[in-house]
């Protein structure tokens, strides 16, 4: 770009610019900074004061409340055993599904085959309906499984509908590895698996780093698969926080919702602040490559 | 080290015939180059010897063993890539030693296969490196290194020098021709680079649309070319086609030029045996630059070389020559000319054309009509 | 062309190399690796699919019962009045939604590609909302939109005594609510869409206009924009895809309510399918569900598949 002298005009328009972006950035961060304040507040604060009115004394006894006392339905042991419900359901259904993801992206991409691309547009599809149409039938599997109201069948739900994304993401990655690097493997005398480990998987670090944050992200935030798939004891953490929230017993508790939600938030906002980077590659990865 | 035996090779996509039953030998040791336009069938030849496409039809004889069902691996070839195709996350020596590492090679032989291969292409300390911090040069050794390194039957090399700069391929190039000579190995090598297959080739096999139109050795091909196009595709500048009629006179067959002044010349023709059937029709005259000159004394009275004064219309002077461009017959020719011989634009100057080399086409066919 | 003959080994001598059934079995490994997924899709989007769609043809209430009665439940859908608010909610929230998202993302992208110094640091907090799940954002939201305590409270407490705010209780207005949580989750992402286009705009191209005595505003609007078509509509269908599919937001933010004012078809599907008993009218929304993503969706498909045939 060219430098031109500044004139006094552009430097106003220049700081104008900079107020209007710090402007929509205090906007972005309000519910934030109201929910981090509401957390931190007794009920009697919360009454008395506005939304941006900063607490008396911090107290944490919100949070150890939302933690391990507040009534979530049925139970009143807090959102701790949801979270950890979470936990057990992200972690294998991640794993599982960048490993298929993986190898699925790498025979779409590097070992095609007659009838490939046509398989590859079949799988897409799952990306894109409206998960309303598999859920009656999916409930049904479940429940002939003996998975209903399962950890294990909320894994196996998540792993069938993060494939197609997660084969995208290394399909559309791999494609741009040389093709040349697997003949050349393959004159070597390595097999699929063994240029798959060797040489393929060593390049495939920043995709898989992608694709585990994508994944969790979108598991760990699921809510309607959580709602329709597990019972009381196997609730991952969103659905504890919305009946935490949309039961009342008595007086609302504000600050207590508050803060279960940002616990809720918490391991994804955490993802988010450490790999932001890797977060946004993967939100664009699918709309802008197509 | 193998001889190589392609028999009547096809293969087609549906419809598409690709490679149309081509049929070429080598000897063991023997440095074959496959030239030819883009889409000519080259590359997908060289990837069927490798094994890497199927082929519909026909035999490939490596040695005595026919390979054409085999595995890539099962070959016993190797490759070296138009882009190289080192892996990006393993160092030179790791590089190196792949093949051998998956053959279950010992790791002292592998590190001694390295080693060897490492001084034989001067690529000792860059043995630590990733390709990702190698010049394009480098990458061109290693690539050549790991092929070396199995010691295979046979050597592929589709392009390998495409991506270098010109002055480094000059450079690879008598490179790879001093190891060929060194090592003796067989080679397959493609090119589109006709002075790349000039100088390396020990034989050129000549290819477009699928079909192999020439094979023999360099010399063969340049002054003996089956048809037009395979003589027109070597050679840079490349040779001259001029429409002409053949005439017979009482000075034996020749062909009647009018150059862009309207000076009309008569030039002779040899093996005029072998052109009978043509008197008084048209064809198509082949002469290469370097056959039209400033006159030189010492050729001057051979029987077919003669003087004929061209006008100038366009002068190149590239420093060791001077390209030189006229009119004959409607139709513009390139001459190489000394750099000494003064040639104004615009002027007609004297010419010396040595006719005892021109070739003969049939216009229609493109094929040659005095070939023996 | 070849005159010679070919100097073939004797035949005797000639040595078949031949595919071991290692090998055999190697060439298949690509279609095993696949064929899992491949199966899994084909039973549980396309299989599953098609069970819905038989459903919706039945009168199963409860449990699925396989009693056909032909297209009774899509015209009892079209009759009741709540699918009706909801589809009309959809429009007005997918509408506003996309159009504030995308004139939201566009903005703030080309704001922050003005060479800003802190944009690294702006860039995150635009697009933070996206990292947390629609409950979290309903939650934080119905909070914030409580009229009681919430922003009408706060703002009455700063001195404007007759300011009202109170849309998420107002049935004709708790639509409204919806639109401003999901623009605020959403539009950092748009934002982040367009900046990686604008990125990608061949900055000679400006230089040539800037050259021409083209202004920056008319850069923008004749050279630039123009050429970030592809990804409008990018955004656009995966916009309306988040519209379509919304149910979090609504489930954590208005439950649905005042009454039903608040319905989107998502939500009208789970509670027709799973809490009342409704299978097969829950089935048929989930099958009118699925054509409208399909009605969105099939031509962008088709438009990408094409273009990348062209270019």
């Amino acid at each position: 770009m060219v430098k031109p002298q500044k004139t006094l005009n552009q430097q106003l328009l220049r700081y104008g610019l900079y107020v209007l972006l710090g402007v929509a950035a205090l906007v972005y961060l309000l519910p934030l900074w109201v929910m981090l304040l509401t957390s931190l507040k007794d009920v009697e604060e919360i009454r008395n004061g506005t939304l941006l009115s900063l607490p008396g004394t911090i107290n944490f006894d919100a949070w150890s409340k939302a933690w391990s006392g507040a009534c979530t339905g049925s139970t009143c042991d807090g959102i701790a055993p949801f979270f950890a419900n979470s936990f057990r359901i992200v972690i294998p259904a991640v794993l599982i599904s960048t490993l298929v993801g993986s190898l699925n992206g790498y025979v779409l991409s590097l070992w095609k085959f007659r009838g490939s691309e046509i398989l590859f547009g079949a799988m897409l599809v799952g990306c894109f309906i409206p998960f309303q149409v598999i859920l009656l039938p999916m409930a049904r599997m479940l429940a002939m499984l003996g998975l209903a109201n399962t950890v294990t069948g909320l894994v196996l739900v998540h792993i069938t509908y993060g494939i197609a994304f997660t084969t995208l993401f290394f399909r559309n990655f791999y494609v741009g590895l040389p093709k040349e690097l697997i003949s050349a493997a393959r004159l070597d005398g390595a097999g699929f698996f063994f240029i798959f480990r060797r040489v393929v998987l060593p390049l495939s670090t920043p995709i898989i780093v992608v694709c585990v944050i994508w994944q969790f992200t979108q598991i760990w935030n699921d809510f309607l698969f959580g709602v329709v798939f597990s019972g009381a004891q196997t609730q991952p953490v969103t659905v504890a926080l919305n009946n935490l929230v949309n039961t009342s017993f008595g007086g609302k508790e504000y600050n207590v919702d508050m803060a279960a939600a940002l616990i809720a938030a918490l391991p994804t906002l955490l993802v988010y602040v450490l790999a932001g980077k890797y977060f946004v590659r993967g939100l664009t990865a699918g709309a802008v490559k197509g | 080290m193998a001889s190589l035996t392609i028999d009547n090779v096809t293969k087609s996509y549906g419809q598409t015939q690709v490679l149309k039953g081509i049929n070429i030998a080598i000897e063991k040791g023997e440095f074959l180059i496959l030239v030819g336009p883009s889409g000519c069938g080259k590359s997908t030849l060289m990837n069927s010897i490798a094994g890497l496409e199927d082929v519909t039809g026909g035999r490939i004889l490596i040695g005595n063993a026919d390979i054409t069902q085999a595995a890539p691996k099962d070959r016993d070839i190797a490759m070296v890539f138009q882009s190289y195709a080192l892996y990006p996350n393993m160092s030179v020596r790791e590089n190196i030693a792949f093949g051998l590492e998956i053959r279950k090679v010992p790791k002292v032989e592998r590190e001694q296969e390295v080693q060897r291969v490492a001084s034989l292409l001067q690529i000792e300390p860059l043995l630590d490196r990733k390709p990702g911090q190698l010049s394009g040069g480098q990458r061109q050794r290693v690539a050549m290194g790991r092929a070396l390194a199995r010691r295979p039957k046979l050597y592929l090399f589709d392009e390998p020098l495409s991506n270098l700069d010109a002055k480094l391929r000059v450079e690879m190039r008598t490179e790879i021709k001093k190891l060929h000579q060194r090592l003796g190995t067989t080679i397959v090598y493609v090119t589109h680079d006709q002075i790349e297959a000039m100088t390396l080739a020990d034989r050129i096999a000549v290819m477009r649309g699928g079909e192999l139109l020439q094979l023999g050795t360099p010399q063969e091909i340049y002054d003996n070319p089956v048809n037009k196009f395979v003589a027109g595709f070597m050679g840079s500048p490349a040779m001259n086609f001029v429409p002409c009629t053949l005439v017979a006179s009482d000075r034996g067959l020749g062909v009647e030029i009018t150059d862009g002044a309207g000076n009309p010349s008569w030039l002779p023709v040899p093996n005029a045996e072998r052109l009978g059937g043509y008197i008084g029709k048209q064809v198509i005259l082949g002469v290469r630059p370097e056959m039209i000159t400033d006159p030189v004394p010492h050729k001057a009275g051979e029987a077919m070389v003669c003087e004929v004064p061209m006008k100038v219309l366009v002068t190149e002077p590239t420093g060791a020559d001077t390209m030189l461009v006229a009119e004959v017959n409607g139709v513009e020719i390139n001459c190489r000319i000394n750099p000494g011989y003064s040639t104004p634009v615009g002027q007609v100057v004297p010419l010396m054309f040595d006719m005892s080399k021109v070739v003969f086409f049939d216009p229609t066919t493109e094929e040659r009509i005095d070939r023996a | 062309m070849n005159e010679k003959a070919l100097p073939l080994p004797e035949t005797g001598s000639v040595r078949p190399v031949a595919l071991s059934f290692q090998d055999r079995l190697a060439a298949q490994l690509p279609k095993l690796v696949l064929a899992p997924t491949v199966i899994v899709t084909l039973v549980a989007v396309y299989g599953y699919m098609i069970w819905t769609g038989l459903l919706s043809f039945t009168s199963s209430r409860i449990l699925p019962s396989w009693k056909f009665i032909g297209t009774a439940q899509y015209s009892k859908l079209m009759e009741n009045d709540r699918w009706g608010v909801s589809v009309e909610n959809l429009i007005i929230f997918g509408g506003l939604f996309i159009l504030v998202c995308l004139v939201l993302g566009v903005l703030m992208a080309i704001l922050l590609d003005q060479k800003i110094r802190a944009e690294g640091a702006l860039r995150t907090i635009y697009l933070y909302p996206m990292a947390i799940s629609f409950i979290v954002t309903g939650t934080a939201w119905k909070w914030l939109l409580n009229p009681g305590l919430g922003l009408q409270k706060t703002i009455r407490d700063w001195g404007f005594e007759s300011f009202t705010f109170d849309w998420l209780v107002n049935p004709d207005m708790v639509v409204y609510c919806l639109v401003i949580a999901a623009v605020w989750q959403s539009s950092g992402f748009v934002m982040a869409l367009f900046l990686a286009g604008l990125r990608g705009v061949d900055q000679e191209m400006i230089k040539a206009a800037q050259l021409d005595g083209a202004s920056m505003p008319m850069i923008y609007r004749r050279i630039i924009l123009p050429s970030l078509k592809p990804v409008f509509f990018s955004a656009f269908v995966i916009l309306s895809h988040i519209a379509i599919k919304s149910f979090d937001l609504v489930a954590a933010l208005t439950g649905g309510g005042p009454g039903y004012s608040s319905d989107l078809p998502a939500i009208f599907m789970y509670q027709h399918a799973f809490t009342r008993g409704q299978m097969g009218l829950g089935a048929a929304s989930a099958m009118v569900m699925l054509g409208g993503v399909l009605a969105i969706l099939v031509p962008y498909l088709y438009s990408e598949l094409r273009s990348k045939k062209n270019g």
